[in-house]
């Protein structure tokens, strides 16, 4: 699909037209999946996440710029999703994530042997437990820097925050983080 | 240069945030002790590796679009299209031909009888107290979107709080919130000069509250926490703040041009 379609569908969707918006969620559904994944941890608040954001993006479509790129601006609304589902589940007390804890599968041909493979579990194990651990801004400033590579300004664009309040909440996930991993470091 | 560098300066030169962070660079090829430090932070950032998602199919877009397609809301509509609905046009048109109608019935009436003197009117077709009145609405509107947009950002902080655990760091919160606590200042003193002063009164016990949060210890105790949700609380904030930016938001979408007496129970 080139831009000029792109345009038209969204502006078809603007509209209210549902069929164009469905192109939009099949185009993009598999990369808002990976980051809701990526900001909760878990796989089912993951897709929560995914059409939460899908629904409330069709909601605000009128206030979606043409000029801006869909996607960057789908980007922002999952992970304020995110955020929100986060937050909602602590204030019941009852977030976990728990997937998280599983570590990425290994190609066979690599075949590392059972004592890194147990230290590398042990990591991801800590790893989940110390994000758990942040408070749901920090987490999304972290993961928006740490596994999606955004820069400080993005970041604080995408959560609404102040520059330094950003990189105050990166700091503070970096430290927790650090503690969490510190006994580990001898063994990766 | 002599003084070592902090670990939050470590920390955005390792995402590479820092400006002139050949300097730092510089400073880690000849300080042991920074040198040590960036290790350190940087073997423990690497062993953090982006988790793989669980893989999803081609056909999950359209899975997700099956699942959304009978919960899709009414959309939102922005304010300005409510003008250009073919209803309110009509209406628009209607309301102009009878102001015309009016107008030359006026003149007609006046010119028969010449019973009464002529007042002057401005020959550019729109008066000077017009456009200021245009000018006046303009700068309110804004005004309401600015605050409102504020409040979403402080109630962000202020749910932050409340639901902070004790002995937690709030100090990303206090970061937020000093930023907030300038702009709110502004924020203050322009609703004071446009006569939304109940506006203004939200703003500044907002102001107190986030001054609290920024002058509280970082690693708060439950004595601290409990100090400011009372605060918080007392002044029943959140609930003040959720309503009035509901309140400006819909004041906006109407495209009120005057002030309005805020709903009392926000008072």
């Amino acid at each position: 699909m080139d831009a000029t379609e792109v345009s038209a569908v969204l502006a078809r969707a603007r509209q209210g037209d549902s069929e164009a918006f469905r192109t939009l969620v099949e185009r993009h559904g598999r990369r808002a999946f990976q980051l809701a994944f990526r900001m909760t941890g878990n796989e089912q608040d993951a897709e929560d996440v995914v059409q939460e954001s899908f629904i409330r993006a069709y909601r605000q479509l009128g206030r979606f710029e043409a000029r801006a790129h869909f996607s960057t601006w789908l980007h922002r609304i999952v992970a304020n999703c995110s955020v929100d589902l986060i937050r909602s589940r602590r204030a019941r007390n009852d977030y976990t994530s728990t997937d998280a804890l599983e570590p990425a599968e290994q190609p066979e041909a690599e075949a590392p042997d059972p004592e890194r493979l147990a230290a590398s579990a042990q990591i991801q194990r800590n790893v989940a437990s110390a994000m758990s651990a942040l408070s749901p801004l920090e987490r999304a400033a972290f993961t928006l820097r740490h596994y999606e590579g955004r820069s400080i300004a993005e970041i604080g664009k995408t959560l609404g925050l102040g520059t330094s309040a950003t990189k105050h909440s990166v700091f503070r996930a970096v430290k927790k983080l650090r503690a969490a991993l510190e006994p580990l470091r001898g063994e990766s | 240069m002599s003084r070592h560098y902090s670990e939050d300066d470590l920390i955005l030169y390792y995402y590479e945030e820092r400006p002139r962070s050949g300097d730092i660079q510089a400073h880690l090829d000849g300080c042991e002790q920074c040198a040590a430090a960036y290790r350190e932070l940087s073997a423990t950032l690497r062993m953090i590796e982006t988790p793989q998602a669980p893989e999803r199919g081609d056909q999950y877009g359209r899975e997700v679009w099956q699942r959304i397609r009978h919960r899709l809301p009414e959309q939102d509509v922005p304010w300005w299209s409510a003008w250009f609905r073919a209803d309110r046009l009509a209406m628009a048109g209607a309301f102009a031909v009878l102001l015309l109608a009016a107008f030359v019935t006026g003149l007609w009436w006046s010119s028969g009888r010449q019973t009464a003197p002529v007042q002057p009117v401005a020959t550019n077709g729109t008066s000077a107290s017009g456009q200021a009145a245009k000018d006046d609405a303009a700068r309110q509107r804004i005004l309401l979107m600015t605050v409102a947009d504020h409040l979403d950002r402080s109630d962000r902080v202020l749910t932050e709080i409340m639901n902070t655990q004790a002995g937690g760091d709030i100090s990303a919160e206090q970061g937020w919130a000093e930023d907030l606590v300038s702009a709110s200042r502004l924020y203050r003193q322009d609703a004071t000069d446009a006569g939304e002063h109940s506006v203004a009164l939200v703003l500044d016990d907002l102001e107190r509250s986030l001054l609290e949060i920024v002058h509280s210890p970082s690693m708060a105790t439950a004595a601290n926490l409990d100090q400011l949700r009372r605060r918080i609380d007392a002044a029943s904030l959140l609930f003040k703040v959720r309503v009035l930016g509901d309140e400006l938001r819909h004041r906006e979408q109407q495209d009120t041009t005057r002030p309005r007496a805020l709903s009392a129970h926000i008072s």
